[in-house]
């Protein structure tokens, strides 16, 4: 039994040096926390895949083209429900700055093969049937003020209109891809059959061919057995493919942009080394200066565990208050934070996979500055205590 | 406050200190008896054991041969955490300056040790305040150390020593930082501690004439143990040099 005002009374000893190691710790863990919540994030599309899809791209890599022919064949495989061509795109709106995802695909084939997609406004049909039309992802409607109806113009970079044109797009509805977590509320799907027309006009240049096929398994097939029957399907050429499952595929993205999980955790990892040394810096400061404090109370009958409880304890209190209040303020922030980053980090959220890692780094930091000195506290005895020049 | 019957016996005690793997025997084989209630000083030069031999009596310390015993406690008997709840209940001590906790207030210091008896909140507030007034800092009880004196930081730590009203007080040159007027009441104090309230007291001291307010002066010197002449009826029962070492 320690008393309490001691603990309270020792900690604020110094109040600066206190406050500064408080400070510390709000900016960590108020870092760490938008870090994990980054890293959720990007995560999220990855593990929330859909286990039934497969992605078919070449084995060379995803910047060569395969041959429309292969469509066909993919759809021989046995297990295989569905299939959908998807080119990329690379157009922007208006500014070169307003780049997003747009995909040329099978128009019929989308509500099959994403049934989790939901229009918010316009409708399938209406997508299905007109050759001009596309759907666009909630987010970059209400980003551009777009609605169903509208005609927008976008400027392809890898299929450029040779007259110096840009495309024209009708907007047939607006999506929102809610538990789809591989899709994100950001891009354009058009048809397919829009651009290949134009190709064959002379109108655009561009690449020949399809850049993956999305594959729609029948219920009852693995995603590795399948894969492997399409893989040895094309095995002798003319051109190899690689058939991934759509986790796989969407978390070689996550590592095309510069593998920004290692990269984020790394900087968290530094962070949190920082924060460790300067907490457990403090509590070893502290720690000294109260070694006269421990002697007097071992020599007035209280045990060792009082002296460990007294310095653990402000470790503890240290901690809490310095990482929880960056705790708060990542929580206050996540509104702003999806404004500004949402476009980049789908989904981005302080949620309890963000929290809960966060508390217990807390924790550990705590314990880990604080049990050096709290040892010490109980291993001294009142003569070493009260000897030690302090 | 009870009258203390507490007396102090040291039987044939060693105690060796090793530093840089040399051993320093700073007793060897030494005897004592100090009688329930007597006010004994102790002196001699610097690091003749004098704060060890407290350290042994108090259960900081223990020998590496023989006996101490305290009132009918056998110290040697007793492990670490009966060690500590023994001291509690038992044994006061005054170290010189600085052994107050300068977090806390001058009653705080002093409810210190009541904290851990199983007294209620307004027993230890008297018990406290009863402590304070004893040695005349009563209406000092809400200042910190640094706001206080260094005597009447000693006068404190004097309260706080007896505030659980154990039956010795073992003070380690409780007068060592103080001007001479402090060192008077203190001395004063300590002497009214022996008389008023029958403390069995050990007061080691450099200075001869807070020796003066001591019934009893042990010398220490070189692991030996050597009486003052005494005043007649000085708490005096037995001194036995070691064997072939002449008083
Ligand atoms: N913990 C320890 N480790 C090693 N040596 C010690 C220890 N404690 C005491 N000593 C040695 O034991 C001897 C007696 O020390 P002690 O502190 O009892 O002397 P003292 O009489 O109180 O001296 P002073 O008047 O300077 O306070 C000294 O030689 C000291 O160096
Ligand atoms: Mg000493």
């Amino acid at each position: 039994m320690v008393p309490l005002k001691l603990i309270w009374r020792n900690l604020l000893r110094h109040k600066l040096r206190v406050l500064l190691t408080a400070g510390s710790l709000t900016v960590a863990f108020f870092l760490l926390c938008v870090l994990q919540a980054l890293v959720v994030s990007l995560d999220q599309g990855v593990k929330n895949a859909s286990k039934k899809r497969l992605v078919v791209q070449s084995a060379v890599s995803l910047f060569v083209n395969l041959p429309i022919s292969y469509q066909g064949k993919i759809e021989t495989v046995e297990g295989v429900d569905e299939t959908m061509k998807m080119t990329w795109f690379g157009g922007y709106y208006r500014e070169p700055a307003n780049m997003f995802a747009q995909f040329a695909i099978d128009a019929d084939r989308m509500e099959t093969i994403y049934s989790n997609v939901e229009l918010i406004e316009g409708s399938w049909d209406e997508f299905k049937n007109t050759r001009m039309s596309c759907l666009v992802g909630k987010e970059t409607a209400n980003k551009y003020g777009w609605s169903v109806g509208d005609r927008v113009p976008i400027v392809g970079m890898i299929y450029p209109r040779l007259d110096g044109s840009e495309w024209q797009f009708d907007i047939a509805g607006i999506y929102d891809a809610g538990a789809e977590a591989s899709i994100d509320d950001l891009t354009m799907y058009f048809h397919w059959d829009y651009l290949e027309e134009a190709m064959e006009a002379g109108a655009t240049t561009g690449a020949d061919g399809i850049g993956v096929y999305s594959v729609l398994l029948s219920d009852g097939y693995s995603q590795a057995g399948v894969g492997a029957e399409i893989d040895s399907l094309f095995e002798n050429g003319p051109q190899r493919v690689q058939s991934t499952p759509e986790g796989e595929f969407n978390a070689q993205f996550v590592s095309m942009v510069g593998n920004v999980p290692f990269f984020v955790g790394t900087i968290g990892m530094g962070v949190l080394i920082a924060i460790l040394l300067a907490t457990l810096n403090t509590m070893l400061m502290s720690g000294r200066e109260q070694t006269r404090d421990v002697g007097v109370l071992k020599a007035l009958g209280f045990d060792g565990s009082a002296a460990f409880w007294l310095l653990l304890s402000q470790s503890l209190i240290l901690c809490g208050f310095g990482a929880g209040t960056g705790i708060f303020l990542a929580l206050g922030i996540e509104g702003p934070l999806q404004a500004v980053l949402g476009s980049n980090f789908p989904g981005l959220q302080i949620n309890r996979e963000v929290l809960t890692p966060a508390i217990i780094l807390a924790i550990c930091v705590a314990l880990f500055a604080g049990l050096a000195p709290a040892l010490r506290a109980r291993r001294l005895t009142v003569i070493e205590a009260l000897r030690e020049e302090v | 406050m009870q009258e203390s019957q507490h007396g102090v016996e040291l039987i044939r005690v060693s105690r060796e200190y090793t530093r840089g793997g040399e051993g320093v025997k700073v007793f060897d084989d030494v005897d004592l008896s100090v009688k329930p209630g007597a006010f004994c000083a102790m002196m001699g030069p610097s690091g003749s054991g004098k704060s060890t031999l407290l350290n042994l009596v108090g259960g900081l310390d223990r020998p590496d041969s023989g006996d101490v015993i305290v009132g009918d406690t056998l110290l040697s008997e007793l492990g670490e955490s009966d060690l500590a709840e023994w001291r509690s209940e038992n044994v006061g001590f005054v170290f010189q300056g600085f052994n107050l906790v300068p977090v806390l207030t001058a009653y705080e210091n002093v409810e210190l040790p009541l904290l851990l008896t199983g007294l209620s909140k307004a027993e230890r507030k008297e018990h406290a305040l009863h402590a304070l007034e004893l040695v005349g800092m009563g209406d000092r009880a809400k200042h910190r150390p640094g706001q206080l004196s260094g005597g009447q930081e000693q006068r404190v730590a004097i309260a706080r020593a007896i505030a659980s009203d154990p039956g010795v007080i073992l003070a380690d040159e409780p007068t060592g930082d103080l001007d001479f007027e402090s060192a008077c009441q203190v001395l004063d104090l300590l002497g009214r501690l022996h008389t008023e309230l029958g403390k069995t007291i050990l007061m080691v001291t450099h200075d001869p004439r807070a020796a003066e307010r001591a019934e009893r002066v042990i010398h220490l010197d070189k692991g030996r143990i050597n009486e003052s002449p005494a005043a007649p009826d000085d708490g005096f029962r037995e001194v036995k040099p070691k064997e072939g070492e002449g008083a």
